[in-house]
């Protein structure tokens, strides 16, 4: 191996430690990307590097500032005049650890003279990602306290996506996520409407239980165009498409303008399948973001469900309301009180003539943790006996299933699949093979 | 075909892309490592553009797929022509062929109707191959895509493997409307088309409307630029921003006050809200820039 893959082998596991994932097929394409564009020009090796390497736009500060630390910020930084403050910032940060290897000296040797070349040579030796000098950790404090509404904690979230266990103690990753997110806010700068989309395409991956107030509005406006999306998907099933079965007698009379040849062919629409929708909603404080955000998903499209039953629980059941799509308000539940399944089940049952036929898909959000009642799985066995298809979503993160008052193992047994939900990616995915159960 | 980074900087001017190094090296290197290019960028930043600007740059063919939900195989790949093989049955039957002549003939590339992807692949020469709006397809089209675009071939039962005889370059790009799979994340190169900056737009304003004046290109540009600040419901796109400088051309305006803006802001604005908020800024955000 050259120097130069080994230089830029480093350079990705910088990446990686600064929460990026780099498969290795990319790292293959990155050394390729940058054979290709040469070492002449460094904002050509950045660009290429990063358009091997990064596959998402939030990324792409953390990016920047790792590869201006690792190769010096040079010259051009900035990818145009309209961002002076990030190469100010990156050109500090590469101060730090010096523009050292065999890249860098090749940039600084085809780049017209980069602001920080005293400092070249310094911390060779030492591996790259943990050398970020104090002055520089402390300007990543500085403007992430500086920048205020809250980016560290969705850069936060964000950091804990490819390492869910990261995201379990945030605290430990929260510094090096604010350096993370730092420039997220910034880069957009006075563009609200940037900040806007950011914010909410962050919120798709930040775990619900990172939520804060801010972190959940972002997500209730990233929640339209997912409706939309279940609307077009439920509203196709009804229509009849060119494929499925035959319809022999519409085909034959068709045929018969073509002397009798079938050349027109028909096709049965499908005959809409009733579908009932049931859902049991743990609205407990633990749970609350993730099943508001889903009951406001359910609440667009109740109308292509016969009948549709909303219950939201904490230790007894509600039914739910729904004005004009959204959830109307809880009445009467204390959402303090300590979620009880077993009893919401048995509720349930009690009334289940009313609620629950052939027909009905039971939706059930919850973390099944039931602070040590009894469970009564068994219960939850029979209503599924009666029903079509019963599906739990859990938002806790996989390693927490099971541990504590968790009954999930329980309950999981008694249902026809578990879905993870613990982002609003997840969610969507889990409904939406919930939904898929119904054609 | 040996593409260097001039070439495409040059290609570029050619076309009248206005652009910057960002854009430049992406589509360099997606041409130079012959892999898929994922563009990401708010609706109107010139994503669909840049396909058609590597199709003139590469004097190629441009094969556009558009997504939409519920896109399947046989709107995107094949599907054979039911209706031509049953007349070709009936014909033969008459001449009183027996089956076996008939059926070697039934399955050919004649009866074959070519969606855009078979036809980017089957294609002699290099194509470029717009995949636009992938986000609209479904997850399970986006799975088959994978495949087909890592090696390029496809199988049909009854003809066999079609190979490419040259790798069509490809663009895909993306509204966000859903998150795209990592695995198709990492098969492709990536690049984020922002709104452009306020030079940037400046000069794609004159170069795409050389006959307005100099001036005016500028305050309408540095108007846009203050507009997409304003947080709107749907910020101006370039393609609309160009419209409103036709617009300006065509009413005859000479500068940009109160009342020209009032004129034509139809052109720029599409929501109500957005057109009522700006229309009680109007005088200042004329005045702003002196």
């Amino acid at each position: 191996m050259n120097a130069l893959s080994a230089e830029l082998l480093r350079f990705i596991v910088a990446l990686r430690d600064a929460q990026i994932a780099v498969s290795v097929a990319e790292t293959l394409d990155a050394m390729r990307a940058v054979a290709a564009a040469g070492l002449e020009d460094r904002v050509r090796v950045r660009e290429a590097l990063a358009a091997a390497l990064i596959k998402d736009e939030a990324d792409r500060a953390a990016f920047d500032e790792t590869f201006a630390r690792f190769f010096g910020a040079g010259g051009g930084t900035a990818r145009d005049a309209g961002r002076p403050a990030s190469r100010n910032r990156a050109a500090a940060a590469g101060g730090g650890r010096g523009a050292s290897g065999a890249v860098a000296r090749a940039l600084d040797e085809g780049a017209p003279p980069p602001a920080p070349a005293g400092a070249a040579g310094a911390a060779k030796d030492a591996p790259a990602a943990e050398q970020r000098s104090p002055a520089a950790a402390a300007d990543a404090d500085a403007s992430a306290a500086a920048a205020g509404d809250r980016p560290t904690e969705r850069a936060a979230g964000a950091a804990g996506r490819e390492h869910p266990a990261g995201a379990l103690d945030a605290g430990s990753s929260r510094p090096r996520a604010a350096a993370r997110g730092r420039e997220l806010p910034a880069a957009d700068g006075a563009d609200g409407d940037a900040r806007r989309r950011a914010a909410a395409r962050v919120a798709r991956r930040t775990p619900f239980a990172a939520y804060t107030a801010l972190e959940y509005e972002a997500a209730r406006e990233a929640l339209a165009p997912l409706a939309r999306r279940f609307r077009l998907r439920l509203g196709r099933r009804l229509h009849p498409a060119p494929r499925g079965r035959m319809d022999f007698r519409r085909t034959i009379r068709a045929s018969l303008q073509h002397g009798g040849v079938a050349v027109d062919l028909r096709f049965r629409a499908r005959r809409p399948r009733h579908a009932d929708l049931l859902i049991l909603a743990d609205v407990s404080g633990s749970v609350s973001y993730c099943s508001n955000l889903m009951l406001e998903l359910v609440a667009g499209v109740q109308r292509y469900f016969r009948r549709v039953h909303t219950f939201v629980f904490v230790d007894h059941l509600k039914e739910a309301e729904f004005a004009d799509g959204h959830v109307a308000s809880e009445p009467g539940l204390d959402l303090y009180a300590r979620s009880d399944f077993g009893r919401v089940l048995g509720d349930l049952w009690q009334r289940r003539s009313e609620f629950v036929s052939r027909a009905t898909l039971m939706l059930i959000l919850g973390d099944g943790r039931n602070n040590r009642r009894p469970a009564r799985a068994d219960v939850l066995r029979d209503l599924r006996r009666l029903c079509r298809t019963a599906i739990w979503l859990i938002p806790e993160p996989r390693e927490r299933w099971g541990t504590g008052d968790s009954a999930i193992f329980q309950y999981a047994r008694e249902v026809d699949a578990l879905y993870p939900c613990g982002n609003l990616v997840e969610l969507e995915r889990g409904l939406e093979r919930s939904l898929k159960t119904l054609f | 075909m040996n593409v260097t980074p001039e070439f495409v900087t040059a290609g570029l001017q050619r076309a009248n892309y206005v652009t910057n190094e960002r854009v430049e090296t992406a589509i360099f290197l997606a041409l130079a490592l012959d892999k898929p290019l994922l563009i990401e960028g708010p609706a109107g930043s010139g994503k669909t553009e840049v396909a058609k600007v590597l199709a003139q740059m590469l004097g190629a063919e441009l094969i556009r797929l558009q997504c939409y939900e519920g896109l399947d195989e046989a709107r995107a790949l094949y599907e054979w022509n039911y209706q031509k093989q049953l007349l070709r049955l009936q014909a033969d039957e008459h001449q009183g062929m027996r089956w076996e002549e008939t059926s070697e003939h039934l399955f050919t590339r004649e009866y074959l109707l070519e969606r855009p992807l078979l036809r980017a692949i089957l294609s002699p020469r290099r194509v470029v191959l717009l995949i636009d709006e992938i986000d609209k397809a479904d997850e399970e089209f986006e799975a088959f895509l994978l495949e087909l675009l890592s090696d390029f071939q496809v199988t049909v039962p009854e003809l066999g493997t079609l190979r490419a005889h040259e790798y069509p370059a490809v663009v895909l790009t993306s509204n966000r409307a859903r998150e795209l799979s990592e695995a198709l994340r990492r098969r492709c190169l990536h690049l984020f088309i922002d709104f452009p900056g306020l030079e940037q737009e400046r000069r794609i304003i004159e170069l795409k409307i050389p006959e307005l004046d100099a001036q005016l290109a500028a305050d309408a540009a540095r108007f846009v630029n203050a507009l997409r600040k304003l947080g709107l419901k749907k910020p101006p796109s370039i393609a609309e921003t160009l419209d409103w400088a036709r617009a300006l051309l065509r009413l005859g305006v000479t500068q940009i006050d109160a009342p020209a803006i009032r004129a034509a802001l139809g052109v720029l604005l599409k929501h109500e809200d957005d057109r009522a908020r700006v229309e009680a800024k109007a005088g200042t955000l004329a005045a702003r820039p002196r």
